[in-house]
């Protein structure tokens, strides 16, 4: 309650608070040590009274009972001094819950923080022949990136890349790979339905399943391919991954290899999304990874 | 007077019981709930914290219509555990033009505050209809019929202009545009772009102090 609107909040909670744990003390207090001798003789007659002298009020509960609220009102005390309570009064602990937080990072730096230089400045070779180290990554590689490229890294669901074998849409460099992670990739594929018309996609998806070998040339779809596809996907197939164009030259399909798959890749485009991890991993997490998937 | 005749007097009168446990009942709200209807931080939106768009409130609706609230929290607390695992942790004004708020209070599956941004709008699409094709080990329930359902056009408007007299910014040309905003979605697409933008309102503002 640092940003309480005026004085007048922080006094009214100050006030409400003292009051009830004045009121709280008085009522205990009384109850265990207030004269029992003090009821007038009308009283008296009127109250009824049980086994001749237990009447209501004349035997207080057990004094372990006292002790045990007397101690968590000195509690209450102490903690309303340590810690922020009353009103905007912080305490003299100074304590909130980002001192809290910052506390915490402290320790972890200071445990993490040599062994973070130490990754930043070592080769990747010299990470990857850490076994210890690897098992980090791959622990990383578990929790952020398993979720879409599968927990073997083989990629899933014909939608998210395999990064286990040698083939790399956007490069397979290590600063490629690095800016991959940390800034993300959005491919653009746009749909060629209306450029190619419906023959068209028969043609060129056809034409895309024979490249490589002696039939492509003389393949009708060449013609269209080189006019719309050959900017991304170069004249041989073989891709660009500046432009994140996979190579049609493999056997190696992001979307699945079939005539079908590649028919609908031709009809609705294909906008495959890579989110950026800059802000959910720090610097040596990213490394590691780099070194994990770059082997 | 001490304590006990106190309890005399209250217990021979009942009007003045009644009062009494009302009166005592009172102080906690009194000292806790009222100063805080005051407090600016819970009333001031956080930076570049917006009221969710047309499509965006849909999904939030179905958010709501699908109880995901049961099993995730959007509540990330300050300790370092759960910082290092979803991200900064979350502020009240971040949750300004969230009525009723979805903070949750249990986590069968992960916190959901910052979601936004972790994962490709294919993925959401794939995991929500059916969670195990993409984390074997998931328990979260498939939602199917999200895919099939076209969203509800006919109470954006009036949504919208509830919310607006609330307080929420909303211009006219917004709300009259809403229905065709939302035509052609399917629901999941608009609960993909409620996830989408969930939490990221603070994050792009820390990246605007840092630059």
């Amino acid at each position: 309650m640092a940003d309480l609107p005026n004085d007048f909040w922080s006094a009214w909670i100050a006030i409400i608070t003292v009051i009830s744990f004045v009121a709280l003390a008085w009522i205990v207090f009384s109850i265990y040590f207030s004269g029992k001798d003090s009821k007038t003789a009308t009283e008296e007659s009127v109250e009824p009274v049980w086994d001749n002298d237990l009447r209501e009020g004349n035997n207080a509960p057990p004094l372990w009972w006292f002790w045990l609220i007397f101690s968590a009102m000195i509690f209450s005390v102490i903690y309303l001094i340590l810690y922020p309570g009353m009103g905007a009064f912080k305490g003299v602990l100074n304590w909130s819950q980002d001192s809290r937080l910052d506390d915490s990072y402290e320790v972890y730096n200071d445990q993490f923080g040599d062994k973070r230089i130490e990754i930043s400045a070592s080769s990747l070779s010299k990470l990857q022949n850490n076994t210890g180290l690897m098992t980090t990554a791959e622990r990383i590689f578990t929790r952020n990136c398993a979720a879409c490229h599968g927990e073997d890294g083989r990629g899933q669901a014909s939608l998210f890349p395999n990064l286990m074998d040698v083939d790399w849409q956007w490069g397979s460099s290590a600063q490629q790979i690095e800016q991959s992670i940390r800034l993300g990739r959005n491919a653009m594929m746009p749909s060629w339905q209306a450029a190619l018309g419906d023959e068209g996609v028969d043609q060129v998806a056809s034409y895309v399943m024979t490249i490589g070998s002696e039939e492509a040339d003389s393949h009708p779809g060449k013609a269209q391919y080189n006019q719309f596809c050959v900017a991304c996907h170069g004249a041989d197939g073989a891709g660009n991954p500046l432009l994140g164009a996979p190579n049609l030259n493999d056997d190696s399909w992001i979307y699945g290899g079939s005539v079908e798959d590649i028919k609908r890749a031709l009809v609705d485009g294909r906008n495959g999304v890579m989110p950026a991890f800059n802000d959910r991993l720090d610097d040596a997490q990213i490394k590691l990874l780099v070194a994990f998937l770059v082997r | 007077m001490n304590g006990m005749s106190l309890h005399k007097k209250l217990e021979e009168n009942s009007a003045l019981l009644i009062f009494g446990i009302l009166f005592v009942s009172s102080i906690g709200g009194l000292v806790q709930v009222l100063p805080s209807l005051y407090q600016e931080s819970l009333r001031t939106a956080s930076v570049n914290t917006r009221p969710y768009d047309a499509v965006e409130l849909t999904g939030r609706d179905i958010y709501i219509r699908e109880g995901c609230s049961v099993c995730h929290s959007q509540q990330i607390r300050p300790i370092i555990a759960e910082v290092e695992r979803y991200g900064p942790y979350s502020r009240a004004g971040e949750f300004v033009y969230d009525r009723p708020f979805m903070w949750g209070s249990k986590r069968t599956g992960p916190d959901l505050h910052r979601i936004g941004g972790k994962y490709s709008d294919d993925w959401h699409y794939i995991h929500l209809i059916d969670p195990r094709s993409v984390v074997p080990a998931s328990i979260m329930p498939g939602y199917p019929w999200l895919a099939k359902r076209d969203v509800k056009t006919t109470d954006i408007q009036r949504k919208m202009r509830a919310l607006k007299t609330l307080g929420h910014p909303y211009e006219e040309a917004d709300i009259e545009n809403s229905p065709s905003a939302l035509e052609g979605l399917k629901e999941i697409d608009a609960l993909i772009r409620y996830l989408q933008m969930m939490g990221t309102s603070f994050v792009e503002a820390e990246e605007e102090v840092q630059s």
